[in-house]
This record gives structure tokens, C-alpha cells and sequence, in this order.
């Protein structure tokens, strides 16, 4: 039995200020093979914006959701930076303050790099499940990459967003249902060397790029098929019923990599934000999924499934569904 | 059900589809991963392409890149698993 979770809304802020892909500082003191792996990731443009941090950006898009829908969340859950502004101090009571949230159980959450919104769900859940008083639970997260290059040979390049998902137990999507594996032998698989550098001189390093492209890939190719399967089993499903499948952004080979791995069709919705925003981390799976919303590719009564995955490693699906007609049936 | 297959034809079939598939000559102990011609997408198509030809499942365990790297190897990997 499923404790129920639902998604009430959701706001993405993604600053005005656009850095086109072609025009990256960093593409000219990349060599000529990474320089052309950069350019086909099928991201034409990314959201690049100074003038706010990850913090910032979490919380322009926390104030759109609280605005938007005049809820007062109980539970704050941040889904911390990869880079903290500072060391020792606290994002999760930073947005706290900012937002005005003075009595909501405040505290991150994370760990899986872009899988990390799943654990932010799961603790959702899990509190909402344990604690009959709480109504709703604020999931906010800021992605702004981790060095000043954006680019990460060869996955993707990172762009500037953030995001806010206000959670209950009812809502126009339901989360069914979440799956999620993790290896631990490839915690360190990439890297930010930061200690005794200056800043300008950090950067996404992969330790072993062939263990990464095959290794990890292979592996992820077994484990998303395994929670696939899983997932739909436990839920009394096929493939055939599943409307929509939508994945994160990190490059057109990623997309058709998941596609071809899981003999699925992805929404237009994800090639469509990867090109215009690049990968915003964990905020990837919701934004394309809301995109997928509006643009019909998942009709009410209807239902999806969420891919994502991580290089720490980390892997997870969520089976979502639009509205629908049988309510009761979704709290078994 | 596996059929034996004779370890000259399974190394001419790899040779011949890892050479299509990297656009590259090739030579039976050459590491095309070393040259860094195998993304993930290429080597999606490279593991697929193994367990649809031969009817074998590449499971997590046999994930050693000491497995795949050259098409002697890879020819070694498919008649281990296809034996017996």
C-alpha cells in the first residue's frame, strides 16, 4: 500500500538572461573532439543569469507556486546545491527566511544529483503519510552548475533555473508510484576538485570517461529496464498503458539512449526543453513533465512515466497520472 | 535455446559490425575504446547488437570493459557465454 502524494503545482523561474550554446567561452579552450561532442548535444541555448544564485533562484520560483496558490506549506524541503555559497551555513533555513516560512519543518534533502528530487518526494511522502495535521509540503530546488564552465564532457551542458513543487496528498497529478536504485561504486565517478583552487579554475572532471560511456551507460540500460518493468508489474500495467514518457535533459543522444534502451517513445516535451534550457538537474523531470501537460501529450485520466538518472549512480522512475476519474483508486 | 557457433564466425561477424558501427578499420585486438570512438549510445548499439546476434543477455556482472574493448575479447566474452 502506497501512502498518497500528489503534485497541487508546480512554478519554474528561469531568468531572462539567455547564453547561447555556440557562443560559450569555454567551447574555445575545449580540444576540437570535445569542442564538436558540445555542439551535438542538441542544446541550442541555456538560461545563464549572474545576477542570482541557486538559493535565489529556488526561491523566485517558491514565491510564483506560494502566490499562485495561497498555501502556507507545513514542511520546507530543499534540495540543496551541488556548490553551497558558503560552507557551514544553511540553504534550507536561508529559503526558509526568505519565503517567510517561520513554522514550516524546514531541511534538505539530497545526495543523488539530479535524482535527487526523488528523495525529496519519498520524504514527502513520508510525512505526509506520518503526520495527519501537515497539508501541504514545499519541494524547491536551484540549479545553477556546480563550476563556472557548463559544460560537462560529454553529458551535457548546465543552465540556470529554479523550481518549486508544492505537495499534498490529493491534486491534479498523482504520484502513484516511485522506484529507485543506486550503486555506490560510482560515487565519485565526477568530480569538482575545489580545495586550494581559485574558483575560476574548477571543473566537472570524469574519472574514467570509458567507464562512464559503457560501464555506467550498460548498467543504467539494466537497471531502468528492471524498475520499468517493476514499476508497471506492481501496478497492474503494461507499457501499453503508460500515455507518456518523459526524461531529463542532458543531450538528443541521452534521449534517444533511454529510447532505444527501453523500446519507448519519449514526449517532444524534452528534446524541446533540453534545446531552449540545457539540464537544470533535478528540476528536469517535472518541468518537462508539466511541458508534456501543456502541451496535451499527457491527457487528463491518463498516465506517465518519469525517468531519471544520475552519474553518482543513481537511477528512479515515478508513475504519475494526470487528473483522472476513480480517485479512490489511487490511495490503495 | 543458444546454437554453438564456430569462434572464426563469431569473430568475423563482431569484426564486421564494430568496424560499421565506429567507421573505423579495425584490427581483432585493437582497443576502439582506448581511441575513444564508443559512446554510450554506441555502445547501447554494440551490447544490443551482441545479445540480439548471439541470444545471450549481457547481465550487470558481465560489465568488464576487459569483456568488450577489442573484438578478440568481445569474440572470448560471447563464447564463454554461449557455451554449454
Amino acid at each position: 500500500m502506497t501512502a498518497p502524494l500528489a503534485i497541487r503545482a508546480t512554478a519554474d523561474f528561469l531568468p531572462e538572461r539567455l547564453a547561447e550554446l555556440a557562443e560559450l567561452p569555454e567551447l574555445a579552450e575545449l580540444p576540437e573532439d570535445r569542442r564538436q561532442a558540445c555542439r551535438d548535444l542538441g542544446i541550442d541555448r541555456i538560461r545563464a543569469d549572474p545576477r542570482y544564485d541557486a538559493v535565489e533562484l529556488a526561491a523566485s520560483a517558491a514565491r510564483t507556486v506560494l502566490a499562485e496558490t495561497g498555501a502556507s506549506p507545513g514542511a520546507l524541503l530543499v534540495i540543496g546545491s551541488r556548490a553551497p555559497e558558503r560552507l557551514m551555513s544553511s540553504e534550507a533555513t536561508r529559503l526558509q527566511a526568505l519565503l517567510g516560512l517561520t513554522d514550516a519543518l524546514t531541511f534538505s534533502v539530497g545526495g543523488l544529483g539530479c535524482v535527487s528530487i526523488t528523495p525529496a518526494l519519498l520524504v514527502a511522502r513520508g510525512l505526509l503519510a506520518a503526520d495527519p495535521g501537515l497539508g501541504d509540503v514545499l519541494v524547491v530546488h536551484g540549479s545553477k552548475p556546480p563550476t563556472p564552465r557548463r559544460y560537462r564532457h560529454p553529458v551535457t551542458v548546465s543552465g540556470d533555473g529554479g523550481q518549486a513543487v508544492l505537495l499534498s496528498r490529493t491534486g491534479p497529478v498523482r504520484v502513484l508510484d516511485i522506484a529507485q536504485a543506486t550503486n555506490g561504486a560510482y560515487w565519485n565517478l565526477y568530480t569538482v576538485d575545489f580545495r586550494d583552487r581559485a574558483q575560476a579554475d574548477w571543473s566537472e572532471e570524469c574519472a574514467d570517461l570509458r567507464r562512464y560511456s559503457f560501464t555506467l551507460a550498460m548498467e543504467g540500460r539494466t537497471r531502468l529496464r528492471e524498475l520499468y518493468h517493476e514499476l508497471l508489474a506492481r501496478n497492474g500495467m503494461t507499457a501499453a498503458d503508460v500515455t507518456c514518457h518523459v526524461s531529463q535533459n542532458l543531450s538528443a543522444g541521452a534521449l534517444r539512449f533511454t529510447e532505444d534502451a527501453l523500446g519507448i517513445r519519449l514526449a517532444a516535451a524534452c528534446a524541446s526543453n533540453l534545446a531552449s534550457y540545457g539540464h537544470l538537474g533535478p528540476n528536469d523531470v517535472l518541468l518537462n513533465l508539466y511541458t508534456a501537460i501543456a502541451n496535451g501529450e499527457l491527457p487528463e485520466g491518463s498516465r506517465a512515466v518519469v525517468f531519471n538518472a544520475s552519474p553518482v549512480a543513481a537511477w528512479s522512475l515515478l508513475l504519475v497520472e494526470h487528473g483522472g476519474t476513480e480517485p479512490e483508486t489511487h490511495y490503495l | 535455446m543458444q546454437t554453438e557457433v564456430p569462434a572464426e564466425d563469431v569473430r568475423a561477424q563482431l569484426l564486421e559490425f564494430v568496424t560499421s558501427l565506429v567507421s573505423t578499420e579495425l584490427g581483432p585486438d585493437e582497443d576502439y575504446f582506448a581511441q575513444g570512438l564508443i559512446s554510450s549510445l554506441v555502445a547501447l548499439e554494440l551490447v544490443t547488437f551482441v545479445e540480439h546476434r548471439f541470444g545471450l543477455t549481457v547481465d550487470v556482472a558481465d560489465l568488464d570493459l576487459d569483456n568488450f574493448r577489442t573484438v578478440n575479447r568481445l569474440t572470448g566474452f560471447v563464447l564463454a557465454k554461449t557455451a554449454g
